[in-house]
């Protein structure tokens, strides 16, 4: 899908022969916001139960409370916005995300909001903010997986969504591998209730 | 190792989860400490061999906040008959004061006799109030006076419904079908009073997404466990689940089949729930939202987040664990 950045129609076409259960709009890249805001504005009905949209973590250039008053401003039909901890550079301007405000844990190659520890002041600064787990990144931090139950036993309440893949060496979403399933599923069924957001395409896609 | 009893469950969730519910612990509190308050007050009434205040509602469901109703039915044991003590004016002089008239005031505030409730089953003698003053009674309702009338009559209309049961290991499918009846009948009507102009439609919807939810699954899921037990073992677990508050009971299952962490986000939305309703603000709001503002109001839209919480937590319960084909058999047809 990272082909068609931008191409909202497009994405949500490709997302929907996966699934019409959720979705999350990415905008990763700071540039593709307003192409998003307008796509989002337009009134095209999206018929998802669960829409999240990822908010901006590279291409970083409007100031925080610019940027968080744009996402905060955002159709209220929309029940997630996925923020990386370490793009926060203060937390009061997130709290008008009010509960929408979902705090995703960190791959290995960031240093801070990778673990239960690392995100707890995050939570503690934004007791509305739900969690956005991603499992491969737990994975990267850990292997062993018990960093990632530690971020579930501290936050299971806060949970709002699930991101899953595997990743490759390079720390980029691949689609899950038959090792990574083994490794993920006892965490993964304590999510059974949540929406789980694919970040690669299914094996069989 | 199977769950004990349903009284306590919550309790032992919150303490396996970590979490406090420190909205519902305070509604169980307060209802806890105003319920003896009334209680004195109403066994001072004369009364009449076989009858009872019976609350329904927030009182039951253990859900008090400063703002619930007073939902309160005058319960007699046999047939409809007039000039029964204590009379409806005395039970006005002590509950729905003020701000706290029942609900529904055409299905409450009365009285109500078990021979109807118990027998008039079906058909249409079986009306809107005699269908939800028989669910409720078997689903929230806690005696102020009369213990032994109230459990006579509830025992009674359980003992109805066992009847029918043909086989162990199955679901008691007449009582399932009108716990199911009742909760698509206030679905429904629903609609009817939103046709008729509804002033209360946003807070009909709230809790109809959140505390109605809660009493049918709270009815539903104890109901579908059955299909562990025997005729007698159905009825003793169905006394043990539906003496307790429906949040315990849905602890009870959650903690049952194993699924903590959904039970423990259940729980975390429901708690909210039960903070807005405390919320004299939020309640304002909620009473003037209408189908045509409703996407406006912040408050409206935290309530349409907690009721797809606790759907997306009760469906985990239902077709995510090893009830799955039971809920999958009985839940449809």
């Amino acid at each position: 899908m990272t082909d068609h950045r931008g191409d909202w129609p497009r994405l949500v076409s490709e997302a929907l022969e996966v699934s019409s259960f959720a979705v999350e709009l990415s905008a990763l890249s700071e540039r593709e916001l307003p192409s998003l805001i307008d796509f989002l504005a337009d009134g095209t009905w999206l018929p998802f139960r669960y829409i999240s949209v990822h908010a901006p973590s590279k291409g970083m250039s409007l100031p925080e409370p610019d940027l968080t008053r744009l996402l905060a401003e955002l159709p209220a039909w929309i029940d997630a916005i996925v923020v990386h901890p370490d793009v926060i550079e203060d937390p009061e301007n997130y709290v008008k995300l009010g509960r929408r405000l979902t705090i995703e844990n960190m791959d290995r190659r960031k240093e801070d909001g990778c673990d239960a520890e690392q995100l707890r002041p995050y939570f503690e600064a934004l007791p509305e903010a739900g969690l956005c787990f991603d499992i491969a990144h737990a994975a990267s931090i850990d292997s062993t997986m018990s960093g990632g139950a530690e971020i579930l036993d501290s936050f299971t309440s806060r949970l709002r969504h699930v991101h899953l893949s595997s990743l490759d060496g390079e720390s980029h979403h691949v689609p899950l591998t038959r090792k990574d399933t083994d490794r993920f599923s006892p965490l993964l069924d304590r999510c059974r209730d949540v929406p789980w957001i694919l970040e690669a395409p299914p094996p069989h896609a | 190792m199977r769950e004990a009893s349903a009284s306590g469950a919550l309790e032992r969730l919150a303490e396996r989860a970590g979490e406090e519910f420190s909205n519902l612990q305070a509604a169980r509190n307060l209802a806890a400490a105003d319920q003896p308050k009334l209680e004195k007050r109403l066994e001072r009434l004369e009364h009449d061999p076989g009858s009872s205040v019976v609350l329904f509602g927030s009182w039951a469901r253990r859900e008090l906040t400063e703002h619930s109703d007073d939902d309160w039915l005058i319960l007699v044991e046999g047939e409809p008959r007039d000039d029964v003590s204590p009379s409806i004016e005395e039970v006005t002089t002590i509950l729905g004061r003020d701000e706290r008239k029942p609900g529904e005031q055409e299905v409450f505030g009365i009285h109500a006799f078990c021979d109807d409730i118990a027998e008039k089953v079906g058909l249409d003698r079986d009306d809107n109030t005699n269908l939800t003053h028989r669910v409720l009674l078997m689903l929230e309702s806690v005696p102020f006076t009369g213990h032994d009338a109230h459990r006579r009559c509830w025992e009674r209309i359980l003992d109805g419904y066992l009847k029918e049961v043909r086989r162990d290991e199955r679901p008691p499918r007449f009582f399932l079908n009108d716990v199911v009846r009742y909760w698509r009948t206030i679905c429904v009507d629903f609609v009817g009073k939103q046709r008729e102009a509804d002033e209360k439609w946003g807070i009909r919807n709230a809790k109809l997404r959140a505390s109605r939810k809660v009493l049918f699954a709270g009815g539903l899921l104890p109901i579908l466990q059955c299909f562990r037990f025997n005729r007698d073992g159905m009825r003793e677990f169905l006394v043990d689940q539906l003496t307790a508050p429906a949040t315990d009971r849905l602890a009870y299952a959650f903690l049952e089949w194993e699924v903590f962490d959904p039970g423990a986000r259940f729980f975390d939305a429901y708690d909210r729930w039960i903070g807005l309703l405390n919320d004299e603000e939020i309640r304002t709001e909620l009473k003037a939202v209408t189908p045509e503002n409703a996407d406006e109001s912040a408050a409206f839209r935290e309530v349409q987040r907690i009721g797809r919480d606790l759907e997306r937590g009760l469906l985990a319960l239902l077709f995510d664990t090893d009830l799955e084909p039971i809920s999958r058999q009985y839940g449809i047809f």
